[in-house]
Parts: C-alpha cells; sequence; structure tokens
C-alpha cells in the first residue's frame, strides 16, 4: 500500500470491515474530533446586524429549540466525519460522506431565514443528485474489482477503472458541497458560528479523504 | 522543540516585517521597522483582553488555540519529513480557522471576513495540482523521499516549474497586502480579526508568523531540495521579497475578480496536471 498519509499508525478491526490511521487520517479525525468538541462545547453567538438605512442594529438569537436541534445535527455530522476519516471500506466511506450531506442540510434548515432556507433547499438538490456519482463510483470499483477493501484495492493487482475514481470525488464534492460556495454565503447569513463552522469543516475533510483514497487505490 | 516553535514564529513574524518595509519602499514610503510584527505581537501579549458580550466565547477562544495547534504540527511535519500531504491539509485547514475567526464574534466585520475566506476557497486546489505534479516524479509524497530525489536528479523548481508556480500563487493568497488578501480588506476593518484584540491578537501573530515560515521553508524544501539551514533562511528570504514587489504594485483585487483569476490559474493547473497524467509512464 502506498505510504502517501505516513506509515499505519494503528488498524482498528470489525470482522472483515477495518479502519485504518496513518498520520495523515489520524491528524484529519483529530480536528473532526476537537470541532465536535467544540460544537457540544459552545454556545451560539449573537450575530449583530446593522439596521439597513438607519444607526440601529441589533442582535440575532437563536432559540433554545433551534440550538438543540442544530446541536444535534452538528454532533452527528462530526460523528459522521470522523467515520469517514478513518474509514477503511469504499461503501462505508461512501455512506459516511452521504450522511455528512444530510446532517449539514440539518444544520442550516432549522434557520427560520428564507435566505438560509433557499440555500439549503438548492443544497439538498445538489447533495441528492450526487450521492448518484457517489454510490455509482463505488459500484463501479465493486463490479471490476470484485472487493471496496481501500487496503486490498492498494495492495496492487486490481485495475481500478478511472471513472470510478472520478465519480467518487464528484459525488463528495457534491456532497460537501465545496464547488458551491456562493450558495454555502448565503447559508452564513444563519447564526451559529460553532454548528455552521461543521459544515465548512465537513465538507473540506471528506474532501481531504478522498483526495488520500483516489490516489492510494 | 519549544525553541523551534519561537524560533518559526518570532522568523517569520521578521519576514512579515520585511514585508511591510519592502512594499512601502517600492511605493516610496518610509515603512515601519522591519521588527515591527514582533513589536506587535508583545505589545498585544500584555492589552487588556475579554470576550465580546455577542461572541461565542468557547468557539472565540478555541480558534485561537487551534490555529496555533494546526501551523505548530505543520511545522513539525516540515522538520520531521512527514507526508506533504499532511502540510497541505493543514494549510486548508487554516481556511476553517479563518472563518470561525470571522464568525464566533458575531461582528457583521468579522462575518463577512470569513465568508470571504470561504468563497475564495479556489486558491487552495492549485495546492492538489502541485501534490500531483510531485507525486508523478517522486512517487511518493514523503518530504524526506522528495528531498532525496532532488539529491539525485536536481531540484523540482527546474524539473516541474509550473508546480513550482502553483505553489508560489498559493503562498502570495495568503499574503497580507496582496492581490488576493481579500479576507483582510480595509472596507471590512481588519477582515475576520476584527474583533479579536489583546492576547488573541497575539496569538494571531504567532499563527501568521508560524505560517509564513512553515509555507516559505517547505517551498525551499520541496522544490530546492536539501540546503543547509542557514541557506534556507536567506532563499525564504528572497522568495519573500519577491512576493512583497508583487503586493506592492498590484492591487487588491475585488473579491469576484479575485476568485475568477483563482478559478483561472486552477484550470491552467488542472490542464498541466492533466498533461503529465498523459505523459508520465
Amino acid at each position: 500500500m502506498l505510504d502517501i498519509g505516513g506509515d499505519n499508525l494503528f488498524v482498528l478491526e470489525f470482522g472483515d470491515i477495518l479502519h485504518y490511521y496513518t498520520p495523515y487520517t489520524a491528524t484529519l479525525f483529530l480536528v473532526a474530533l476537537i470541532f465536535t468538541g467544540l460544537v457540544i462545547a459552545s454556545r451560539p453567538e449573537k450575530q449583530v446586524d446593522i439596521a439597513f438605512g438607519g444607526d440601529a442594529y441589533y442582535a440575532k438569537e437563536t432559540t433554545l429549540s433551534e440550538m438543540r436541534f442544530r446541536r444535534f445535527m452538528a454532533i452527528a455530522c462530526g460523528l459522521a466525519t470522523m467515520g469517514a476519516m478513518g474509514s477503511g471500506d469504499l461503501f462505508n466511506f461512501t455512506l459516511f460522506a452521504s450522511l455528512v450531506g444530510i446532517a449539514n442540510i440539518g444544520i442550516v434548515a432549522a434557520v427560520k431565514s428564507r435566505h438560509v432556507l433557499d440555500a439549503a433547499y438548492e443544497y439538498g438538490i445538489v447533495a441528492m443528485v450526487a450521492t448518484l456519482p457517489l454510490f455509482g463510483g463505488a459500484a463501479l470499483i465493486l463490479a471490476t474489482t470484485g472487493t471496496l477493501s481501500i487496503p486490498a484495492l492498494a495492495a496492487g493487482g486490481f485495475a481500478v477503472p478511472l471513472v470510478g475514481k472520478a465519480f467518487l470525488a464528484l459525488g463528495v464534492i457534491g456532497e460537501g458541497m465545496a464547488p458551491f460556495y456562493a450558495a454555502k454565503a448565503e447559508m452564513f447569513r444563519a447564526p451559529g458560528a460553532p454548528y455552521v463552522i461543521m459544515c465548512s469543516l465537513s465538507s473540506l475533510l471528506i474532501f481531504l479523504r478522498v483526495v488520500e483514497i483516489v490516489i492510494t487505490i | 522543540m519549544i525553541e523551534y516553535l519561537v524560533f518559526a514564529a518570532a522568523f517569520g513574524l521578521l519576514l512579515l516585517g520585511l514585508h511591510r518595509k519592502v512594499i512601502a519602499r517600492v511605493q516610496m514610503r518610509p515603512g515601519p521597522p522591519v521588527w515591527q510584527e514582533i513589536l506587535h505581537a508583545l505589545k498585544f501579549s500584555f492589552k487588556s483582553t475579554w470576550v465580546p458580550k455577542t461572541a461565542s466565547a468557547t468557539l472565540y477562544v478555541g480558534v485561537v488555540l487551534i490555529g496555533i495547534g494546526i501551523w505548530s504540527a505543520a511545522l513539525f511535519v516540515v522538520l520531521a519529513g512527514e507526508s506533504i500531504l499532511i502540510l497541505f491539509a493543514i494549510y486548508m485547514l487554516h481556511k476553517v480557522v479563518e472563518h470561525g475567526f470571522g464568525l464566533s464574534s458575531g461582528s457583521p466585520y468579522g462575518k463577512f471576513g470569513g465568508v470571504r475566506s470561504v468563497i475564495s476557497a479556489a486558491s487552495e486546489i492549485p495546492l492538489f495540482v502541485t501534490i500531483a505534479a510531485i507525486y508523478f516524479f517522486t512517487g511518493s509524497l514523503l518530504l524526506d523521499d522528495i528531498i532525496a530525489y532532488q539529491t539525485v536528479h536536481g531540484p523540482l523548481l527546474l524539473i516541474a516549474p509550473p508546480a513550482a508556480i502553483a505553489m508560489y500563487l498559493v503562498i502570495l493568497s495568503k499574503m497580507p497586502y496582496g492581490p488576493f488578501s481579500i479576507v483582510e480588506g480595509k472596507e471590512l476593518v481588519s477582515g475576520y480579526k476584527t474583533e479579536h484584540f489583546g492576547v488573541w491578537r497575539a496569538g494571531i501573530a504567532v499563527i501568521d508568523g508560524t505560517k509564513t515560515f512553515v509555507l516559505l521553508f517547505a517551498f525551499v524544501a520541496i522544490f530546492i531540495g536539501a540546503v543547509p539551514f542557514s541557506l534556507a533562511l536567506i532563499i525564504m528570504t528572497v522568495i519573500l521579497v519577491s512576493l512583497s514587489f508583487v503586493c506592492a504594485v498590484t492591487p487588491m483585487l475585488s473579491p469576484y475578480d479575485s476568485v475568477t483569476v483563482q478559478g483561472l490559474i486552477t484550470g491552467l493547473m488542472l490542464l498541466y496536471a492533466g498533461y503529465l497524467w498523459w505523459v508520465m509512464p
């Protein structure tokens, strides 16, 4: 197996499914863990907005019920991201990536603002469509090679189709909404920095992980 | 190990001071003394400090510590000759830290700095072209292997100049007062840094200093190879002065122009990576 992320630190086995951690994936895992801890420990900020056309300004309040729901979704997002960082199985990785997409929609969809809800709806459509290449990529690789184990694929001897890798990357970009930042900026009108940051962080981390997977297999 | 961190932060701040001085001299202003950024960091360390009433307190403080943590880790990755994929992951995670700085205070200036940070994520993609090009040539992403490759074949700067240009542009996009510094635009006061003051601002200075040192040191190690440490510092200074000239003569682009230009650069670099993939055995 290529050691592009450094030598294996340890392997966690669940029957024939395994999670492996290199310095690279362990770093990503730790970052996800730290930010999930911050989500648990932080309360949302009071976003200050200037009333248009005057000198007045006001601070947006986040209600307790909204905060609880968004915190729950942000923690789910953090857990899914941590799962995706160490996964040694392509199918599990795609499941975790799609869970990140769902949790991201949940983080913003609880905000009662037209702009934010519009952006959440648009992202929902993109994330839903992106599951097709995401799972399609994994299915293509399974159909061609007969395995979904990343270490087995990385060990060589399999002709992993390029289109499968491209589909995986495309699916992750869609789930992580990386190229849809214009819509994301609308989402960031939402108060609740600790939760909104999980959207940004999880997108970035699953993108960084898929880069490693695509180079490795 | 702490002495490495202190040296990296101090030398990085000295480089940022030199950056301001060179820009000022090119623009025919006297400019601040080169140690100004170090003085700033020391001054802020002793200023009175609190957390704004509107801020998400834990996140407001936490991002400062995370920023220092990730760049300290990046320094040790470079010094230990570990995978440059980790280094570049940390570089991209800095985007999230900037975003955290901007959003956590509740200030509209910080928020727009954070949002600009997110929309300018296109500037990170050339990093992966750099990684891809290096991997095509060296067959490894471990810094030690890359340095060993250059000892035999010569500097990657000559073998893969577009990859070096890509990383140069990535460093340029992180330099203050540069064409792509939209996250710190003066119309946003200090952008994402606006509401972090006192000790928190000193923490940001440490992050900026360490980041500058790590990125320039990594550039030397990746594209020039093994050189004595003192020579590496001189080369880093020369690269920084060249960046300062670019910043001095280039106006800051508007956010959308900045993203467009970075997108075009990314497209060109992807073409180069595709070409390498096609021609390399």
